[in-house]
C-alpha cells in the first residue's frame, strides 16, 4: 500500500505545470520524482510544481524536490514551486530551505511570469 | 320454454291412439300423463261430471297425492289447484258435457298461451274418444266422427280406406301443404318426387302386412314453396274385427333432419381435411369414445384406423401418464369442459413420444355432440426445457459469483468506525438480484456508505450493479454532497446506452461528529439504533435512480446520539406481498433494538427476525456502521515495518489529533514529526519481513508526547534527507531524545498543544 497521490499535468507558455494533490511520502516519492521527470520535454523551460492542492509531504518528498531540480538544471531547466501562503506545508518548506533548490510562489501565475 | 313441436307430436300419436281404438279410460290416463309431460305440470287431473251434475269425479291424473282419484270434488272451477296449493293452472273442456282436463304448476305464470291450445287439443281428443265411446252403437260413422276430431288438432293427419287410397286428410294437412288433396288421391303424390318412390314401396310393404308404417320423407309445404321433412306413422284401423284402412300422422321434423345432414356433411369434410393436416386429430362421441383418428395420428402412433376407435388408444399412453392423464379428460368429459394434458404416447419407432393434446367440446346447434382434438409432438421442446433448465442453473450460478466478487469480500477497515455487512443471495429458482453495499473514506475524512437495488435479475442485473458500485466509488469521492452524488449518477445512468434502474440509499458519515447527511432515492429509510431506542431516519427521498431526467434529488441530515449503529438495507428483507410494508419495517425496529451491540450479531439478529429461515425469496443486502468513540489522551499502535504503514499511522493520528484541539498546523507538524521518526524505524528495520514498531502518543495537560520504538539500531546521519528528517522533528518538538536500548532505538518526542510557538 503506498500513500494517495496524483499529479495532473498541462502546457502553459513554454513550461510544463504539474499539480501535486494527495500525499507523498517515503511509500510513494520516487514514484512522484519519476513521474516528474518524465512529464519535462527538452523544449520546456520549467516545471511549474503546484501543491496548493497537496495535504502532505515529508522528509523523503523534500529530497524529491530538490533530487528533480538537481536533474532538471542539468538540462537546463527550472523547476519552480508554487505554494500559498497559508499553506501548512509552509514551515517545512522553508525549514528545510527549499527555496535554494526551487523559487516558491505564491499562486501559478505569479510562478508563471 | 316448452317445444310446440314436440306438443303437436304428442298430440297427434294421442288422436292416433284415440282413432286406433285404444280403450277409453286407458287414453285418459294417457293423456293425462303426457300432458303432465309436454307442459312439463306438477299435476294434471281429468275430473269427470257426476251423473247428477253436482260433483266432479275424479276420474284419473298424473302428479296426483294418494286418494285425490276416485274421490268427488264439487263443482268449483279451480278448486283442485287451490287444494294442491298451485300457483298457476290451466284447464279445458272435455267434450260438451263430460267434465275437464286440468294442468296445475307450483310456479308462477308457468302455462303460456301456447300451452292453453294443446291442453285444448288434448281435451278435443279426449272429448271426442268419450262421445264415441258412450255411443259407439249410435256412431257408426266412425269416419265422420274422426273428421270432428281431426280438424280440432294442429297436427297433420290421413285416413284411407282398405284399399289404401286417402279418403280424408285433415285440415292441418291441408294447411301445411295447400290444401290440394282431398279424398281418393294416394297421399305419396306430396311427397318430394325422390323421396316418392321410396315412401310408396314403404306403403304398400306395410299395407301388404297390415303392419305399422314408418317413413320420414319431405312432404310439400305450402308457406314456403319447397319440401320439409315429416315423420309419418300409419296404424292400421279395425272397425269390429274388420280391417277398414289406416290412420296416420305425419310430424313436422325437418330442422333435426337438415341439421343432422348438415352434420354429416360438415363431418365429411372436417375428416377429409383433418386427414390431410400434419397435425394429430381426433374426435369422440358424448361418451367420449373416439370415433375417429386423421392419419397425421396414425402416421404417429402406427396404428390401424380401427385400434385406435372407442377406448383402446389410451393403450399406447405411457404407464406414469396414463392415470393422471385419463383421470382428467374424464372430469373434463363430464363437465363437457375444454381439456388439455401433456403425456407420452408411444411413437411407431417404439419409443415414448411427449405430446400436447388438446379437446374442444363440439357444440352443433344447441346439442353436445362429442369432443374434437388436435395434439402435436412437443417431444424436443419438453426435452429441451430440461437442458433449458440446466443452462439457466448456470447463469444463476455465474450471476452470483459475478454478484459476490463484485462486492466487497471483506469491508476495508476503516480507523473509528465498526463495519458489518452481509448478503443473501434470493432462494434457488429466483434469479440473483442486483443488490450490493459498499463504504468508503472520503479525503475529507468521511465515510461514505451505499447500499443499491438494481431493477432485475439475472447477469445483466450483476453487471449493471458492478458498474453503478464503481460509479459510486467514483463520484462518492470527488463529490460532498449526497444528493449531487445520486444526481450525477443518474445523469450516467440516463446517457448510457444501457439504462437501468435502482434503487440506492447514500450516506456520508462524519465519525468525529456523528452527522450523517444521505440521499434515498427510492429506497426504504436508514434506521438509527440508538440506546434508547430504534428509529427511521425519514427525509432526503427521491426517485430511483435511472427513473426520470431531470430528476429532483434530496438530502436530509441529522446527527446520530453517541453509541448509535446504523442499519442500510435492501428492500429484500422488509417487502413481502402479503404484509405491509409499515409492519415489515415496525418488525425490523423491534428485531434490530433488541439486537446485541455487536454489528455482525446485529446483521445476524435481523436476518433470524426479520427474514426467518430459509432463503429469502428475493436477494438482500445488509450493511451495519457504528461510529467508535474517539480516544482523546493516549493511542498506542503497533505498525509492520514497512513504508505503506505510514499511511495508516496518519490516519490514526489524525483521529487523534484532531479529537486533542489541536490546530491543522499542529495537526500536520505533530503528525510529520512522528512519521518521520517511524520512516526512521522502517528503515532500520532488519528486512521486510515481521518487523514492527510502536507508536505511543499521550496528550496531558496540554502536551503531547509520542515515543517510536524499533528494534533495529539509530543511524544518526544517512543521506542528505535522512538528515533533513531529523532537522524536521528536532525544529518541530519542543524536546527530542533518543535512546539506544537492547536491540532496538526509541524516540522520545514532546511538544506543547495550543500554544503559540515560535519558529
Amino acid at each position: 500500500m503506498t500513500a494517495p497521490a496524483e499529479i495532473v499535468l498541462d502546457r502553459r507558455d513554454g513550461s510544463v505545470v504539474a499539480r501535486l494533490s494527495g500525499e507523498v511520502d517515503m511509500s510513494n516519492a520516487t514514484y512522484v520524482r519519476d513521474q516528474l521527470l518524465a512529464s519535462m520535454p527538452n523544449e520546456a523551460l520549467a516545471l511549474v510544481l503546484d501543491i496548493t492542492g497537496t495535504r502532505y509531504l515529508d522528509s523523503a518528498a523534500i529530497e524529491v524536490l530538490f533530487d528533480v531540480s538537481r536533474r532538471l538544471a542539468r538540462r537546463r531547466q527550472e523547476l519552480r514551486l508554487v505554494m500559498p501562503a497559508e499553506s501548512p506545508l509552509r514551515r517545512v518548506i522553508e525549514l528545510t530551505e527549499v527555496h535554494t533548490a526551487a523559487p516558491v510562489f505564491g499562486s501559478l501565475e505569479e510562478a508563471l511570469s | 320454454m316448452r317445444d310446440r313441436a314436440s306438443q303437436q307430436a304428442a298430440l297427434a300419436e294421442l288422436g292416433r291412439q284415440a282413432l286406433s281404438g285404444a280403450e277409453f279410460n286407458a287414453l285418459l290416463h294417457d293423456a293425462a300423463k303426457v300432458a303432465a309431460r309436454e307442459l312439463e305440470a306438477d299435476q294434471v287431473a281429468v275430473l269427470e261430471r257426476t251423473h247428477d251434475g253436482e260433483g266432479m269425479l275424479a276420474r284419473t291424473g298424473s302428479g296426483l297425492p294418494d286418494g285425490v282419484v276416485g274421490g268427488v270434488l264439487p263443482v268449483d272451477a279451480g278448486r283442485l289447484g287451490r287444494d294442491l296449493g298451485a300457483a298457476s293452472s290451466i284447464s279445458a273442456e272435455v267434450g260438451s258435457r263430460f267434465g275437464v282436463i286440468e294442468a296445475h304448476s307450483g310456479e308462477q305464470d308457468h302455462f303460456t298461451a301456447e300451452d292453453a291450445e294443446f291442453l285444448e287439443g288434448v281435451a278435443g281428443v279426449l272429448g271426442a274418444a268419450g262421445e264415441r265411446a258412450g255411443h259407439e252403437d249410435l256412431m257408426r260413422d266412425s269416419e265422420a266422427q274422426f273428421r270432428e276430431l281431426a280438424d280440432t288438432t294442429p297436427a297433420l293427419m290421413w285416413m284411407t280406406d282398405a284399399e289404401g287410397d286417402v279418403t280424408f286428410v285433415n285440415e292441418g294437412w291441408r294447411r301445411f301443404t295447400g290444401g290440394t288433396e282431398t279424398a281418393g288421391v294416394t297421399f305419396a303424390s306430396s311427397a318430394h318426387p325422390d323421396d316418392r318412390e321410396a315412401t310408396v314401396r314403404l306403403w304398400t310393404e306395410a299395407m301388404s302386412r297390415r303392419e305399422e308404417f314408418r317413413c320420414e320423407y319431405r312432404l310439400r309445404h305450402a308457406a314456403s314453396g319447397g319440401y320439409r321433412w315429416v315423420l309419418e306413422l300409419g296404424t292400421p284401423r279395425y272397425s269390429g274385427g274388420e280391417f277398414v284402412g289406416y290412420v296416420g300422422t305425419a310430424t313436422d321434423i325437418h330442422e333435426r333432419r337438415t341439421m343432422e345432414e348438415a352434420l354429416r356433411a360438415s363431418e365429411t369434410i372436417w375428416r377429409e381435411l383433418a386427414d390431410t393436416a400434419p397435425a394429430m386429430m381426433w374426435t369422440t362421441d358424448t361418451d367420449g369414445a373416439i370415433t375417429f383418428v386423421n392419419q397425421g395420428w396414425l402416421r404417429f402412433t402406427g396404428t390401424t384406423f380401427q385400434e385406435e376407435m372407442g377406448e383402446s388408444w389410451a393403450l399406447g399412453v405411457h404407464p406414469e401418464d396414463a392415470e393422471p392423464m385419463l383421470a382428467s379428460w374424464e372430469e373434463a368429459l363430464k363437465a363437457r369442459r375444454e381439456w388439455e394434458g401433456e403425456y407420452r404416447l408411444k411413437h411407431n419407432t417404439g419409443e415414448y413420444r411427449w405430446i400436447h393434446d388438446r379437446g374442444v367440446p363440439r357444440i352443433v346447434g344447441d346439442r353436445f355432440v362429442g369432443y374434437v382434438g388436435t395434439a402435436i409432438d412437443i417431444h424436443e421442446r419438453k426435452t429441451m426445457e430440461g437442458r433449458l433448465l440446466e443452462v439457466y442453473e448456470r447463469e444463476h450460478r455465474i450471476a452470483e459469483t459475478l454478484q459476490r466478487s463484485l462486492l466487497p469480500e471483506r469491508l476495508p477497515p476503516i480507523e473509528g468506525v465498526a463495519l458489518a455487512a452481509r448478503y443473501l443471495p434470493g432462494a434457488r429458482g429466483a434469479a440473483i438480484g442486483g443488490d450490493w453495499y459498499d463504504v468508503l473514506e472520503r479525503p475529507d475524512g468521511r465515510v461514505a456508505l451505499v447500499v443499491g437495488d438494481v431493477a432485475g435479475h439475472g447477469l445483466r442485473a450483476a453487471a449493471s450493479m458492478g458498474q453503478l458500485r464503481n460509479a459510486f466509488r467514483a463520484y462518492g469521492m470527488v463529490e460532498a454532497s449526497p444528493a449531487e452524488v445520486v444526481a450525477r449518477i443518474n445523469r450516467l445512468v440516463m446517457s448510457g446506452v444501457d439504462q437501468v434502474m435502482a434503487t440506492v440509499l447514500y450516506l456520508v458519515l462524519d465519525r468525529e461528529t456523528g452527522e450523517v447527511a444521505w440521499s434515498a432515492a427510492g429506497h426504504p429509510p436508514p434506521l438509527v439504533i440508538a440506546p434508547d431506542g430504534a428509529r427511521f431516519l425519514e427525509g432526503g427521498r427521491s426517485v430511483p435512480i435511472g427513473a426520470a431526467d431531470p430528476a429532483v434529488f434530496r438530502e436530509a441530515t441529522a446527527i446520530l446520539p453517541p453509541g448509535s449503529s446504523l442499519l442500510l438495507y435492501t428492500d429484500g428483507l422488509v417487502e413481502r406481498r402479503d404484509e405491509p410494508l409499515e409492519e415489515r419495517l415496525n418488525e425490523l425496529a423491534e428485531a434490530a433494538a433488541a439486537a446485541g451491540d455487536e454489528l455482525g450479531e446485529l446483521c445476524e439478529h435481523v436476518i433470524a427476525k426479520v427474514l426467518g429461515p430459509g432463503d429469502p425469496r428475493d436477494d438482500v443486502a445488509i450493511l451495519a456502521v457504528k461510529p467508535l468513540p474517539v480516544a482523546d489522551t493516549e493511542i498506542s499502535l503497533t505498525l509492520p515495518a514497512e513504508p505503506g504503514s505510514l499511511a495508516q499511522l496518519r490516519r490514526r493520528l489524525a483521529r487523534f489529533l484532531h479529537a486533542t484541539g489541536a490546530t491543522e498546523l499542529e495537526q500536520y507538524e505533530i503528525t510529520l514529526t512522528i512519521c518521520e521518526a517511524a520512516g526512521n524505524a522502517i528503515e532500520h528495520a532488519y528486512g521486510p519481513g515481521d518487523a514492527t514498531y510502536e507508536v505511543d502518543v499521550n496528550f496531558e495537560g496540554g502536551e503531547l508526547t509520542a515515543v517510536v520504538r524499533d528494534t533495529g539500531s539509530w543511524r544518526d546521519k544517512r543521506g542528505e534527507h535522512r538528515g533533513r528528517g531529523l532537522a524536521i522533528i528536532k525544529d518541530l518538538m519542543d524536546d527530542v531524545a533518543v535512546e539506544r536500548e537492547d536491540g532496538g532505538t526509541l524516540v522520545r518526542m514532546r511538544r506543547r498543544v495550543g500554544e503559540d510557538r515560535a519558529a
